[in-house]
């Protein structure tokens, strides 16, 4: 079948070599605030960076330190190690963590001669008509540039055209959702999905999602002992759902930024102001808690889910020394508690050394819910 | 450690225990005739009185956290009061910063900075022992601080706005800040019910002059840092650090202008308020002040003639504003000198921004020693660490100096192993000699 290439979860680069071979660019970018859009306009491949399977970041850690995250320094290893081999990295000041992700590379680029495209987007953590319009400045630059860059203008018809694209990829991943909510997907395959869109080309995975989407439609409902939700930091990494599904639950929903969230509604253009359009709904997206406004909207977001997808428990999964989802236990139980939902928390590493005690905790839980 | 005259079991008032404390200070000093540091503590009275008595005086009190326009809420006849000086007070009281920080840890990573996890745990204590009028905070300077004031938020229940600091602190950068600013005097005016009429702009630019003397001061401060050998010890710039809260009071002016006198006395008599036999080294601490045991720079001074001549966190490099009649330059210039604050500057944006700190204290302090006071809970200045020491290595040959620290949190390393670890690198890598061996 021809969308067996949505499961692989290595990073291959093969769909980033194929785009490169034609003579056109492919960067790669960090966190949901770097819209896609404007790379597809300037035709440049965006490339999500994952450090899915990565299992050692020692090089990494020594330049970021053993204090930081371990997905984001993960990254930084496919970077220096070769894994990503790409023309440049554009990223927003996601969390502080991805953010130096930026700032190393750029200096080991550097040092090691490797002419990169560098640029960083500062992308608000309020949303308001100001914050909106100082965003909306930093899209302008970063399309100007790309467009140098590539030799192709970005132009509203050529982001148009991309939103058009990445339109219809949300329309994909919200049947995607309506498949799980039915129980015809799992959750691993479904973050297999969704994680594919990371670095195959938007035509390639569009076509392969399609594909897909036909053949599970037709499937069985999946049984299951336990219908659950996954929340927390950057998870990219199919294997950890599978541990929690090993064990009976059926993850069919998610608050992650690799998971549904990365995709959301589409984007509504107004034809007047293309570039607005698109600044305001990344800002208005309710996609991460780093955002010092939208957290009681992200709480409600999952309470919805919780009621819309029948989900009988959370898991809440904590990346160590990530900061931006580590306090959303104090506010958000007492919302879930409500509509009486339980919530497990889980720490985690980008490693996945601890998959023995998640199995243990994750079955404790589906037990927990059953009775 | 400092006494700890609280039961650790009992809610605590933190204003009055605090004002307390600093009281028994000054009557200690009052009764051993110690005028010539009389004004160390005078400011500290100063700031601590000035929030405890805010409502008795009539005056709002404004909680702010990052960097927001002190100098407006201070035109508005309100308090500002800067909460990381709760954390920074209290780091050397093992038992007290304990207790916000467990409180905290129950509900938020304990990777998290301790400056953030003991604020958080005072208002989810609720024992600040004030009630708050409005909480003013920033989207910076980091991960941690925006756990902790969304939480915050809603734990005072109180009226709030929101600074965006953005990544870059670049022209677009500070016009985004200047926006808000602008968006930030009605929010002022509504909390108050006072206008921004003739009378406040007037009462406003008399602050701003304040502010000017205050930072012409601090930079005439950095300057006799400057000199070999600095007669100023390296705790002075824990206090100075006080500044950027303060700046726009009489008091602040005053701390600063006896703080220079004395120096410069102690200058033309070629003495020293270090605790140096002999000035040796120049050490700069290039990450965060070590509040939870400031006691480790007078150790260096006596024990190897090391001053701490700068720190990079702390690093003041104030905005003396131009124009005071011109409300478009008035705002930018804020902008500018909030994202000038310590710990913004260096740590909050690109690392380039953090070399250029480095640039200047290691040429104009002539810095010889350097030490990268790592607090644990700043993981992105850990991040970006090896980019700033093999810069210092490449550009000005001086290896530097690791040792991880909780600056807020006196239960992560003891004063002993401490001194150890800087001890040995001050006799193998520098090769010091101990003046008290
Ligand atoms: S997992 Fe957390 S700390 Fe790591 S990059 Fe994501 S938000 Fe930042
Ligand atoms: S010391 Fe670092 S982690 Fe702590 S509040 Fe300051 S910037 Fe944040």
């Amino acid at each position: 079948m021809s969308y067996e290439k949505l499961f692989e979860t290595n990073i291959s680069g093969e769909s980033a070599k194929a785009w490169k071979a034609s003579g056109k660019k492919a960067v790669g970018y960090v966190c949901c605030h770097v819209p896609t859009e404007i790379l597809l306009a300037a035709d440049v491949m965006p490339i999500r960076l994952r450090a899915t399977n990565c299992v050692d970041s020692s090089d990494a850690e020594a330049w970021m330190s053993s204090f930081s995250c371990s997905y984001a320094r993960s990254i930084l290893q496919y970077l220096m190690n070769g894994t990503y081999d790409l023309d440049g990295l554009v990223q927003s000041d996601g969390c502080m963590m991805a953010t130096r992700i930026l700032d190393n590379w750029e200096h080991i680029a550097k040092k090691n001669n490797k002419a990169q495209f560098i640029h960083q987007i500062g992308a608000p953590r309020i949303t308001n008509d100001t914050s909106i319009g100082y965003y909306k400045a930093e899209l302008q630059a970063l399309a100007d540039l790309l467009g140098e860059f590539s030799s192709k203008k970005v132009t509203d018809e050529s982001l148009k055209a991309a939103i058009a694209k990445t339109n219809e990829v949300r329309d994909l991943i919200a049947q995607l959702s309506a498949l799980r909510k039915e129980a015809k997907v799992s959750g691993t395959e479904a973050l297999r999905v969704m994680l594919a869109n990371c670095d195959m080309a938007i035509d390639e995975y569009i076509a392969a999602v399609k594909e897909f989407l036909a053949d599970a439609k037709g499937r069985k409902p999946i049984e299951s002992r336990a219908r659950l939700m996954i929340i927390g930091s950057a998870l990219d990494n199919p294997e950890y759902i599978k541990v929690i599904e090993d064990k009976g639950g059926l993850v069919v929903a998610d608050d992650l930024c690799f998971g549904v969230k990365a995709f959301g509604d589409k984007i509504v253009v107004d034809d007047k102001d293309v570039l607005g359009s698109i600044a305001n709904y990344y800002l208005n997206r309710n996609v991460c808690p780093r955002s010092l406004d939208n957290r009681p909207a992200i709480h409600k977001n999952i309470v919805d889910a919780c009621k819309e997808y029948s989900v009988q428990g959370v898991i809440y999964e904590k990346m160590q020394n990530c900061e931006c989802w580590g306090g959303e236990a104090y506010y958000l139980e007492p919302d879930l508690k409500a509509v009486g939902v339980p919530m497990l928390q889980v720490e985690r590493e980008e490693q996945m050394a601890n998959a023995g005690q998640l199995a243990i905790r994750a079955e404790a839980f589906v037990e927990m819910i059953e009775k | 450690m400092a006494t700890q005259n609280f039961d650790p079991t009992q809610p605590v008032n933190m204003i009055d225990l605090t004002c307390n404390q600093v009281d028994s200070i000054y009557q200690h000093m009052l009764s051993k005739g110690m005028p010539e540091v009389m004004w160390t503590v005078d400011i500290q009275k100063f700031v601590w009185e000035e929030v405890r008595d805010a409502h008795k005086n009539g005056k709002k009190l404004v909680a702010f956290g990052g960097p927001v326009p002190v100098t407006i809420i201070r035109a508005f006849d309100c308090v500002p009061f800067f909460l990381d000086t709760i954390p920074t007070r209290i780091a050397s009281m093992e038992d007290l910063a304990g207790r916000f920080i467990d409180e905290t840890e129950k509900c938020a990573p304990t990777s998290m900075c301790a400056i953030d996890k003991v604020q958080l745990g005072v208002a989810l204590k609720n024992e600040f022992g004030v009630n708050i009028d409005a909480f003013v905070h920033a989207t910076v300077p980091c991960d941690s601080a925006r756990i902790a004031y969304p939480m915050m938020e809603r734990l005072f229940g109180c009226p709030c706005f929101t600074f965006d600091c953005p990544f870059r602190h670049d022209d677009k950068g500070y016009k985004y800040v200047a926006d808000q600013i602008e968006a930030f005097v009605p929010w002022m005016e509504q909390l108050t019910g006072l206008k921004w009429d003739a009378a406040r702009k007037a009462k406003f630019r008399e602050i701003n002059e304040e502010s000017n003397r205050s930072y012409t001061l601090l930079t005439e401060l950095g300057n006799l840092r400057k000199k070999t050998p600095c007669v100023l010890p390296g705790r002075m710039l824990v206090l100075n650090e006080i500044v950027a809260p303060l700046a726009g009071t009489k008091e602040c002016t005053a701390m600063l202008a006896t703080q220079l006198e004395m120096g410069n006395m102690l200058a033309d008599m070629g003495m020293s308020g270090t605790r140096c036999p002999e000035e040796r080294y120049r050490v700069c601490l290039m990450q965060n002040m070590l509040w939870s045991n400031t006691g480790i720079m007078d150790w260096m001074e006596k024990t190897y003639g090391a001053v701490t001549v700068m720190d990079g966190f702390g690093y003041q490099d104030g905005v003396i504003m131009g124009d005071l009649d011109n409300w478009e330059m008035v705002k930018r210039q804020t902008a500018e000198s909030m994202l000038l604050t310590p710990m913004i500057h260096g740590a909050t944006g690109p690392t380039e921004y953090w070399l250029k700190v480095i640039d200047k204290m290691y040429d104009e302090y002539k810095v010889n020693v350097s030490i990268f006071m790592g607090h644990v809970g700043c993981k992105h200045t850990w991040a970006s660490g090896k980019i700033v020491t093999d810069y210092i290595q490449e550009k000005y040959g001086i290896p530097t100096l690791y040792v991880d620290v909780d600056a807020i949190d006196p239960r992560y390393k003891s004063n002993d192993e401490l001194r150890a670890q800087i001890g040995e690198y001050m006799e193998s890598v520098v090769g010091a000699e101990n003046f008290t061996k």
